[in-house]
């Protein structure tokens, strides 16, 4: 079972708070406040991609395992806000970090992207084809966001940000791990265009006033599923572990709602030692879980040799859980 | 427990019943069937009609698959898409896919690493089966290009090359260690990511979607390719790439059966046949039919490569790809 052996997040340094968006979406700060739960999120500027934030993130998850670029046998990329259409932002990333020609795998899984990659890495290392794994998570969603009043649902819920983790096959770090996907009703929460399946062309002018290019969110049946799945996948995980959630030091819990994530978290009574990610952040998919994770380690939260939950619920449909020992 | 490999247990594919010859395309552009021909080994390919994406057609060579290994949809324990032109921005066409097939619960993820994306989605279902963690995985690749490129004049150089298609192959855990997939290679280089790729929608431009991206004289909506170099280094890493896998065995070419380059431009795949003095006999070669289906080339030359007697059990194939990233890869599998 390989083990974590170095974390790192970058968010951008432009903050935006509430009151920044209220204007443009017609609605008050304190009425986004109430109804997403957030309070403030980060946006990139102009020019950068997810590949950059997962640099700056990667490259401390390398010094705290001590280890360099070179060091790195594979890179596994997930995100759903990718740098371009084609190549992938592993490819990018791979780049930017330095690390020769390893391979770069780039996923979609959407918000549960960081957990699916986890364990499309674990896998990897557990069959003994890699030793070290850099598994990166990174969004820039505010670049596909809605600024006008159409937007005022989805767009306050999203920041941008990312994160990263080496993963070492020496040293027994994952201990449990549960991804699913039910994909019956994937239109509650997706993007529908650029198209490929739209003759003649994936995306036209004439589609820009639609707003088809912009997330669309079925507000209450997300919420709804999103708190029933939750539950699912930490119980699954427990589950599969053997380990009693007693022994649990600490549950990260993520969903584009928070409130959404504290159901979840208050059906399982478990809500005294859980963090919902998200209030300085907003959701930044795939990357939020791993965020979370580090900002708990940075205010002692949780320590070495804890074990830790993190589960999810988003697009896909999918959801997941893991438990960790760090 | 000794692990298990993975083996290709059903293979998979399906083509749009639309044939677009070179001829066809000289009516849209100013292009000639002896220029195509020349240049990229290319007669025809197939494009989708009406309101089809790339889960479609993923959808019709998965059940094909899934037939031919007499399995069912609900048996699969991970759904595998490769794909550079999705369905939809979000999610994934392998969640599209999965509704398709009728499954639920079942993890799905796409896997988007261009015209490297089947073997390096065959290296993870292959981890996938090594620990155990799944018993038997779905991959496959779908492509729909022609909503995605630019069918004028000023697009010729890349839009002739395209085509549309699917395939797909069924994985399951094989106990006989000398049979299945013997090894994979996987490789990237962002270096040169803009050498080929398709810039937007680009989440690092503020608003992604411009109507400048769309109208410009360049539209960034299309793909862009230089296509010496390109052509130089896929020479390069495909004949390295290769070598790594035999080598990786402790194989040389001479045991080789059967190669199958991705088809990603007939006069590559005969210059690296040349190198290893591959005659036609030892190489599977398909894009004249098809032009190139990036993620979906592979498994579709593998599926004919079947179907005419050219892999049977016991031969030693090797499958190599490259592509935008840059991306390469391989695998050495004894069928």
């Amino acid at each position: 079972m390989p083990k974590i052996v170095g974390m790192g997040y970058f968010l951008p340094s432009r903050r935006v708070d509430n009151r920044d968006l209220a204007e443009d979406l017609g609605l008050s700060a304190a009425e986004i406040q109430r109804r997403t739960g957030v309070r403030s999120r980060h946006y990139a500027e102009q020019g950068i991609g997810p590949s950059d934030l997962a640099c700056r993130a990667a490259k401390i998850a390398l010094a705290e395992a001590g280890l360099t670029s070179q060091d790195v046998e594979f890179l596994i990329f997930a995100t759903m806000t990718p740098d371009v259409a084609f190549p992938g932002s592993g490819c990018y990333l791979q780049e930017k970090l330095g690390c020769g020609t390893v391979g770069a795998l780039d996923l979609r899984a959407q918000c549960c992207g960081f957990l699916f990659a986890l364990e499309v890495a674990e896998q990897f290392v557990r069959a003994g084809k890699y030793r070290r794994v850099l598994v990166a998570a990174a969004e820039v969603h505010s670049s596909g966001l809605d600024f006008s009043p159409s937007g005022a649902e989805v767009t306050p819920l999203f920041g941008d940000g990312g994160a990263t983790v080496l993963l070492d096959g020496e040293g027994e770090g994952l201990l449990a791990s549960a991804i699913h996907t039910d994909a019956t009703r994937f239109e509650q929460f997706w993007c529908e265009f650029p198209t490929s399946r739209r003759p003649p062309a994936r995306f036209l002018s004439a589609d820009l006033p639609l707003g088809r290019h912009y997330p669309h969110l079925d507000a209450a049946s997300v919420r709804h599923d999103g708190a029933v799945h939750i539950r699912a996948a930490i119980e699954e995980v427990l589950s599969n572990s053997g380990i009693q959630k007693q022994r649990v030091t600490r549950f990260f819990v993520q969903h584009v709602f928070r409130d959404a994530a504290f159901a979840a978290l208050d059906a399982l009574g478990v809500l005294d030692r859980a963090t919902v990610g998200g209030e300085d952040e907003g959701h930044v998919a795939a990357a939020s879980l791993p965020i979370a994770l580090c900002r708990a380690r940075e205010r002692d939260q949780v320590n070495s040799g804890d074990i830790v939950c993190l589960a999810t619920a988003g697009a896909g449909m999918n959801r997941a859980a893991a438990l960790l020992r760090l | 427990m000794g692990l298990a490999n993975a083996r290709i247990v059903g293979l998979g594919h399906h083509l749009p019943e639309k044939v677009v010859t070179n001829e066809d395309l000289t009516r849209l552009m100013d292009t000639t069937d002896e220029w195509i021909q020349q240049r990229t080994g290319i007669r025809e390919r197939r494009y989708v009609e009406g309101e089809t994406g790339a889960a479609d057609l993923g959808a019709a060579a998965a059940r094909e698959a899934l037939d031919r290994a007499a399995l069912n949809a609900d048996q699969i324990d991970l759904i595998l898409f490769a794909t550079l032109s999705p369905d939809y921005d979000f999610p994934a066409s392998a969640c599209v896919l999965s509704r398709l097939l009728g499954v639920a619960g079942t993890p799905a993820l796409d896997v988007r690493n261009q015209c490297s994306g089947f073997v390096y989605g065959l290296a993870t279902a292959d981890a996938f089966i090594r620990t155990g963690r799944a018993r038997r995985v779905l991959l496959v690749g779908g492509e729909v290009h022609s909503t995605g490129i630019d069918l004028t004049t000023r697009g010729r150089d890349v839009a002739v090359i395209f085509g549309d298609g699917a395939a797909a192959a069924v994985l399951a855990a094989e106990r006989d260690p000398q049979r299945g997939v013997l090894s994979t290679h996987l490789h990237a280089e962002g270096k040169y990511a803009e050498k080929l790729w398709l810039e937007a929608a680009t989440s690092r431009a503020r608003p992604r979607l411009t109507r400048e991206m769309l109208e410009g004289s360049k539209p960034r909506i299309f793909p862009y390719m230089d296509g010496k170099y390109v052509f130089k280094h896929a020479v390069t890493r495909f004949s390295e790439v290769i070598t790594e896998a035999l080598a990786a065995n402790g194989y040389s070419v001479k045991d080789l059966d059967l190669l199958i380059p991705h088809q990603a431009n007939l006069r590559i795949s005969q210059l690296v046949a040349m190198g290893f003095e591959l005659g036609e006999d030892r190489v599977f070669n398909n894009i004249e039919r098809y032009g190139n289906t990036t993620a979906t080339s592979i498994p579709l030359a593998l599926y004919e490569a079947e179907e005419e007697g050219r892999v049977k059990p016991g031969s030693l194939v090797c499958l190599a790809a490259f592509g935008a990233g840059f991306t390469w890869a391989s695998a050495l599998i004894r069928w």
